[in-house]
């Protein structure tokens, strides 16, 4: 069965990036573009990988992880940060991975199948 | 050189017995025994001495001799009169002669009044060359003071406790004729030495030392300093005063500000062209998948999202080079609860890196005003983030907290405070702060977040009051009308002025 990776972000151009790269990959995706729908997602289809955005409309990124955190079956998926900001990597202490944008894709895709 | 004599006497072999006397002693001779042959010696003699028997109560002599005291006064003259004529001769000549010898001329006389005439004409001498060197000695120091005044630097000499002993032009021109101010009182406005003091380290190593500055002037005006110093010795070697010259780079900084700024706000752009560039990325991967696949729809889709995107960081480039310029403000109606909110998402994780309680009072319903968002954040944010470092820094205290609040103080205004209980600010710290590439954090610091918040603050005809106590901590009110005024401040680059900062 295909690894599912839930990708929160507010760019569709970047959503639409994302999503070909990891179909093409072999990845099943799903999308959120701001982090309560990321959540009601996340709750439902309790994906292997979640890529998180920082800066979202609303609530942000590391308020989604805490938020995520606190439910048990979620609180263990790994998630790697891509975000704009410099410095990212303390936004999300226990995340995987923090990239910032523009990114590497074989990067991305190496850190993807090295965590799952 | 023999010293030359001039023998004048009607007497013939008077004149001969005298000159061979001379001669013997070593003086060069020239005898005259008329008016005339006086005349043609003096064509080319400068005599060092005359001995004269002064042809009265004829006077052609008597002039002549003063004539040569009066256009070489260094000419020692010795009078031989005939007995006769011997009050005569002291009436007409008084002080012009050094001695009178009666005739016939006793020879002890004539050698003492010789050697005396030999020391005053080697005084004469001295006094000349001390004359010369006094003269040499004012000229140079007329050209010293000149190009002490004429320094395009402010120059002062201070003492030990750093008061003001002398200044140049330029300075005095800046910063007023303060001889006997404190150089803190004058350069700072502080009441006390400044840390780290270049003239105090001077004085403590006689080194030469280089610091960059900024300083108030008389008018309020703040400049960038590059100052150095030098020791000032006295004869025995001790540093009794240092001097201070202090370039203003002040234009150059204003320059460095310019390119800084536009720097700073590529890096709060950042957001959106790390996104424009991803989302490009994404296109192009999109395009080459699609060739490789030779799947015309993806193709045609991924080529438009390239060429939407090549458009849009085309606008915004050209919006850079429009900002090197000026920048106007995108002004939005923003719902202040949100902008709060994500304030607080933001600088959240800070505090509590540093283990500062962060306390947040935002009032509800705060409605929505007219702002650019982006900036106003970017602004309120870097408030915060300075007074967690001052938190941070202050090792007085255990427990530390930040409070921030978002309230309206005033009709149409919303007022932003931060407050903190960090190591708060001394006065010059207060008076700076909005200063370009001022830092109190040394190394830590860069000296630009506070000028470009209260730039922005400004931009939004906003306030700023600070109120602040060393060891007691700061509080900041930035207080924003919710409407876009109507006269807008022009805040032209490069803009040092404090004017507005409150205090």
């Amino acid at each position: 069965m295909k690894k599912k990776i839930l990708i929160i972000e507010d760019d569709p151009n970047v959503v639409d990036y994302l999503v070909s790269l990891f179909e093409d990959n072999g990845y099943k995706t799903f999308s959120a573009g701001d982090a309560a729908e990321g959540l009601k997602l996340a709750k439902k289809e309790v994906p292997d990988l979640i890529t998180l955005d920082l800066e979202l409309p609303g609530e942000w990124g590391p308020r989604f992880y805490r938020k995520m955190s606190l439910e048990k079956n979620l609180k263990n998926i790994p998630v790697i940060v891509i975000s704009g900001m410099t410095g990212n990597e303390h936004a999300v202490g226990r995340a995987v991975a923090s990239i910032t944008k523009p990114f590497n894709r074989d990067e991305l895709l190496k850190i993807v199948k090295d965590s799952i | 050189m023999a010293d030359e004599i001039l023998l004048i006497d009607r007497d013939k072999s008077h004149a001969d017995a005298l000159s061979i006397y001379l001669e013997r002693q070593q003086f060069e001779v020239f005898i005259a025994d008329s008016v005339e042959n006086i005349l043609i010696l003096l064509d080319n003699l400068i005599p060092d001495i005359i001995l004269a028997d002064p042809f009265l109560p004829e006077l052609r002599v008597i002039n002549l001799l003063k004539q040569i005291k009066n256009s070489n006064p260094s000419t020692q003259i010795i009078i031989t009169p005939d007995h006769d004529y011997y009050d005569q001769a002291i009436e007409e000549l008084q002080s012009d002669v050094l001695t009178y010898l009666q005739k016939p001329i006793n020879s002890h006389l004539l050698d003492l009044s010789l050697k005396q005439a030999r020391e005053w004409i080697s005084l004469n001498k001295k006094l000349d060359r001390y004359a010369g060197k006094l003269g040499d000695l004012h000229n140079a120091q007329n050209l010293y003071q000149q190009l002490f005044d004429e320094v395009p630097c402010y120059i002062s000499v201070q003492d030990r406790e750093f008061r003001l002993t002398a200044t140049n032009r330029m300075f005095k021109k800046d910063f007023g004729n303060e001889i006997g101010s404190y150089c803190y009182e004058i350069y700072k406005h502080r009441t006390s030495p400044c840390p780290d003091c270049p003239v105090d380290a001077t004085f403590e190593d006689g080194e030469s030392h280089q610091t960059e500055e900024i300083v108030t002037s008389k008018s309020g005006k703040h400049y960038n300093t590059l100052t150095w110093t030098a020791p000032i010795e006295d004869a025995t070697g001790k540093i009794t005063q240092v001097i201070e010259m202090s370039t203003n780079i002040t234009q150059i900084r204003q320059l460095q500000d310019h390119l800084t700024s536009l720097g700073l706000m590529l890096g709060s752009m950042s957001h959106g062209v790390k996104g424009m560039l991803t989302a490009l990325d994404g296109g192009i991967y999109q395009l080459e998948s699609g060739i490789a696949n030779k799947d015309d729809e993806r193709i045609t889709k991924a080529f438009d999202q390239v060429k939407h995107m090549t458009d849009k960081i085309k606008d915004m480039v050209l919006e850079i080079l429009y900002y090197a310029k000026s920048r106007a403000l995108k002004y939005q109606s923003v719902d202040v609860n949100q902008l709060a909110e994500s304030i607080k998402d933001t600088v959240e994780p800070i505090a509590k890196k540093n283990d500062i309680e962060l306390n947040m009072h935002i009032s509800p319903s705060m409605g929505k005003m007219d702002i650019d968002s982006n900036w106003v954040k970017a602004a309120l944010v870097n408030f915060i983030e300075n007074a967690v470092d001052a938190c941070t820094y202050d090792r007085s205290k255990k427990e530390h907290h930040v409070d921030f609040s978002v309230c309206e103080k005033r009709p149409d205004y919303v007022c932003f405070e931060i407050s903190d209980n960090g190591m708060g600010m001394d006065q010059e710290t207060k008076e700076k702060m909005f200063t370009l590439f001022f830092t109190s954090k040394g190394s830590h610091g860069t000296g630009l977040g506070l000028f470009i918040a209260h730039r922005v603050i400004t931009q939004h005809s906003g306030a700023i009051t600070v109120e602040s106590e060393l060891r007691e901590g700061s509080w900041f009110q930035i207080c924003l009308p919710r409407k876009r005024p109507e006269h807008p401040r022009v805040v032209d680059f490069p803009e040092m002025n404090l004017n507005n900062s409150g205090k």
